[in-house]
């Protein structure tokens, strides 16, 4: 008899379970089971909703009182759902995609001047797109390596930190090669160093000692990552609120 | 739809009127805090997320979608602006780490109080805070979505912008740690 693991037991709990009334049957049957699953509701019953406290009608003003004064400028509209990694994968396509075309695209010397070419207009709305996908990017990187670096316990399981690693690595070679191509090298060069930890993240071992954690953390001191990929993002946000010279 | 999320009030305040985000914060505020609250535990650290998310969601409304719904893209916001904070509270922690909770009474004196008793008691409240706060960022986030929050998997995965699969795996983790930390006042 195929017992139910402790995981389909939790969402059996929580009504998420796929064939709910085979494991109804088994709980009925199988009485370590039975007992596995009492173990986990009285756990899950311990944790009560906590008192919340009150806040009235007034709050909503009061917040607002507190952040009037501090809004900051709002980012240019974007159409993409940038938070997904496929989204962001395929963003980073179209940006290589740009610059190559770029490459070769009329440089428009040759031409007569206008005040707005249709080159210009493209580089420009291009370039946009490339800091706005690598400034996120860098966000989500710098979310794995902090959630790696703040982890803690004695036995410490990062599967998941390298799974998320693991996503990013792709993009994070395109906007690589993109920056590259662009002559942005220090871009590029934070890249490579990120792409370069995001590979040692996923190809190191999946449960982390503390002092395997403390090496990791040490790595990423030595190599300040954490520190430029923050400036960086935040240069590259700034970079994509500034206007175009070519369009003023 | 609510008045204050009328479209043309989000498309106002996506062109930076203010007096229209102002009606956005003011109809959305009490939500914001309650989730801040469940997802951090502690209330000035929600009082910080809640006035957090309005400036982020302010910065970044070009990114809303305009048919989408204000209430359920703030609640992303909230609930990843919690896991941020948590990890800086956790960090700043780990720099002054506190005793350990195996280091914690693990069982009840010879004499003391019987699991009964215990049950009633305030350190339960302390022992499941602080089971909750040994999570990781992560793993409190997906947890207090599911099992306060009442979210799905799919739900989690979306509002902390992780796979599904790593969205259940933290909810996993977190309840064993928790059945774990938390053996000595069932046992």
């Amino acid at each position: 008899m195929r017992h139910i693991t402790e995981d389909e037991l939790v969402l059996y709990h929580y009504g998420e379970a796929r064939r709910r009334e085979r494991i109804d049957e088994h709980l009925q049957s199988c009485a370590e089971c039975a007992a596995t699953y009492r173990a986990i509701a009285e756990t899950l019953a311990l944790v009560s909703e906590p008192e919340i406290p009150e806040r009235d009608d007034r709050y909503g003003l009061e917040v607002w009182q507190r952040i009037r004064h501090d809004l900051p400028v709002q980012d240019a509209p974007w159409w993409i759902a940038w938070y997904r990694p496929a989204a962001a994968a395929a963003v980073a396509v179209l940006v290589v995609a740009a610059f190559i075309a770029g490459r070769y695209w009329p440089n428009g010397t040759n031409q007569p001047a206008t005040p707005m070419q249709a080159a210009d207009v493209l580089a420009d709305a291009s370039e946009r797109v490339r800091l706005v996908a690598i400034s996120d990017h860098l966000e989500q990187s710098e979310r794995v390596l902090l959630d790696l670096v703040n982890a803690g316990g004695r036995e410490l399981d990062v599967r998941d930190q390298q799974a998320w690693a693991a996503d990013l690595i792709d993009s994070n070679r395109l906007y690589r090669h993109a920056a590259e191509r662009a002559g942005d090298d220090t871009v590029a060069s934070v890249l490579d160093e990120l792409e370069r930890q995001l590979l040692e993240i996923v190809h190191g071992p999946s449960t982390l000692t503390p002092a395997e954690l403390e090496a990791v953390r040490a790595r990423l001191d030595a190599a300040a990552l954490l520190f430029k990929v923050r400036v960086l993002s935040d240069e590259l946000r700034e970079r994509e609120l500034a206007p175009n010279p070519k369009r003023t | 739809m609510t008045a204050s999320d009328a479209p043309a009030v989000l498309a106002r305040a996506r062109q930076g009127d203010s007096e229209a985000f102002r009606a956005l914060v003011e109809r959305h505020s009490r939500s914001a805090f309650r989730l801040a609250f469940r997802m951090t535990g502690n209330e000035q650290d929600a009082e910080d997320v809640v006035q957090e998310s309005f400036l982020r969601a302010y910065r970044h409304l070009g990114r809303f979608e305009a048919r989408a719904d204000f209430g359920t893209w703030l609640y992303r916001i909230v609930a990843n602006c919690s896991v941020e904070l948590i990890r800086t509270r956790q960090s700043r922690q780990q720099r002054a780490r506190m005793e350990p909770l195996e280091d914690l009474e693990r069982t009840p004196a010879a004499g003391g109080p019987g699991p009964d008793r215990l049950a009633e008691s305030a350190d339960i409240q302390r022992r499941v805070e602080k089971a909750l706060e040994d999570l990781s960022p992560l793993e409190r986030a997906a947890f207090t979505l599911r099992h306060h929050e009442g979210r799905t998997i799919d739900e989690i995965s979306r509002t902390l912008g992780l796979g599904t699969s790593a969205a259940k795996h933290a909810v996993f983790r977190a309840v064993r740690k928790l059945r774990i930390e938390l053996s000595v006042i069932r046992d």
